[in-house]
This record gives C-alpha cells, sequence and structure tokens, in this order.
C-alpha cells in the first residue's frame, strides 16, 4: 500500500514538473495576408522581344528548332527557318522567301505570325515547292516588327 | 523582272512556335477555318475555343479584329 501511494505520488510529481517544463507551442504564425492584387499589368512592350538566333535547315524538331542545318537543299526538300527570340510581350515575325537570278530577284513566299510570349521562345517558317524548287539562289529575311532580325543566303542544288 | 523567272505561285508555307500565336480575325474567318489554317485540321477548332473563353462565349461567334490566342501545336 505505502509504495502503491508513493509510485502515485513519483508519477503525479513527475508528471506536474513535464507540464511545468513544457514549452509553449510555436504559435501558428498568422496567415501571410493574401497578396495585393496586382496591378492591371501595362500592354507588354513587344521592344522587350530580341531574336537571338536565325537558323536555316531542312528538318526540324518538335522545340521547333533546326535538327538538320543547312544552307544547301535539295530541289524536293522543304526549307525551314528557326528563330528563337527571347524577353517576353508580344511581337510580329516576318519571314520573305526570295528567289535571285542574275540582277533579277522574285519573292517566292511571305508569311507572317504574331505570338505572346513569357520568356524564351523558338518560331518557325517553312516553305515547299510541290514540282520542286528551280535550282539556284535564295534568300530568307526575318524581320522582328519591321526590323531585320537576321538573313540566310539559301542555295539549292 | 525577266519573263524567264520561275513560277513559285503553287509555294506553300507555313509556320509555327513555341509561344502562343496570336491571330486576327478577319472577316469570314471561322474557329474551323482557323484550326485548319494553323493546325491543318478543322477539327481541332475547339483547342482554340478553349484557349479564348475568356473572351469567346459562343464558338460560332467570332469577329474581324479579335485577337485569338493560337495555342502551339
Amino acid at each position: 500500500m505505502e509504495t502503491r501511494i508513493l509510485y502515485t505520488l513519483l508519477v503525479s510529481t513527475a508528471l506536474v514538473f513535464a507540464a511545468c517544463g513544457k514549452k509553449d507551442e510555436p504559435k501558428a504564425s498568422p496567415a501571410p495576408a493574401p497578396a495585393p492584387s496586382a496591378a492591371p499589368a501595362p500592354a507588354p512592350a513587344s521592344a522587350g522581344i530580341a531574336v537571338s538566333s536565325v537558323t536555316a535547315g531542312s528538318a526540324i524538331g518538335a522545340d521547333k528548332k533546326v535538327t538538320i542545318a543547312t544552307d544547301t537543299f535539295a530541289p524536293t526538300d522543304t526549307m525551314y527557318v528557326s528563330v528563337d527570340t527571347s524577353g517576353t510581350g508580344t511581337a510580329k515575325l516576318d519571314a520573305k522567301w526570295t528567289y535571285r537570278k542574275g540582277n533579277d530577284v522574285a519573292v517566292v513566299k511571305e508569311d507572317s505570325m504574331t505570338f505572346a510570349t513569357t520568356g524564351p521562345a523558338t518560331h518557325e517558317f517553312h516553305v515547299s515547292k510541290p514540282d520542286g524548287w528551280p535550282a539556284g539562289d535564295y534568300e530568307v529575311e526575318v524581320t522582328l516588327d519591321g526590323r531585320s532580325a537576321g538573313s540566310k543566303k539559301l542555295t539549292v542544288k | 523582272m525577266s519573263d524567264d523567272m520561275p513560277d513559285f505561285a503553287n509555294v506553300k508555307g507555313g509556320s509555327s512556335s513555341t509561344a502562343t500565336k496570336v491571330y486576327v480575325v478577319v472577316a469570314g474567318d471561322s474557329l474551323s477555318k482557323i484550326a485548319k489554317r494553323e493546325y491543318g485540321n478543322a477539327k481541332e477548332w475547339n483547342r482554340i475555343f478553349e484557349a479564348n473563353r475568356d473572351i469567346l462565349k459562343d464558338p460560332d461567334k467570332i469577329y474581324p479584329g479579335q485577337k485569338l490566342k493560337i495555342p502551339p501545336k
């Protein structure tokens, strides 16, 4: 009986000390106030986008990058030009494909695309001719918002 | 230009991008026509509709001058 009472006292004392020594639970930090609503973003300026590279080739991958880089094509090839851009915003890319014979120049095809991006992006333009390209000298010129961004001289043999 | 220049009238061209293309609607357009031009498949019009639900309520009602987001292929 005395042992049981002593045991009970010891346990009770231990519990009291444990309770006293227990540190306060860290209070949960107040939930951060929701970020204030962003002010309406200004219209992205296309001046924030720049062309970083222009590559010609006869094939591209799903990432729109040229997988077979070349400036010499066979008459049955599709000609591609891949354009890497950096920056964010909206911009317009144009590709003008031309054929040169002596002093004469013929426009083969002109295409354009407007795009919106929040980071680096890759774009491609391509041309094909069902009955085959005439042999000779070609060129593709790429412009960004009307400003020349690069060109490639191409040859069909 | 001299007469012996080749004829490039049948040249086919196109473009695509990893970014979201923006297409400005012109008179006579429909989402099917735009999908055919952008994806080569008119049946993919719904991709364009879904990407532009913020400005399109009815896929049959698009207007010249509207700027539509064209998701990458």
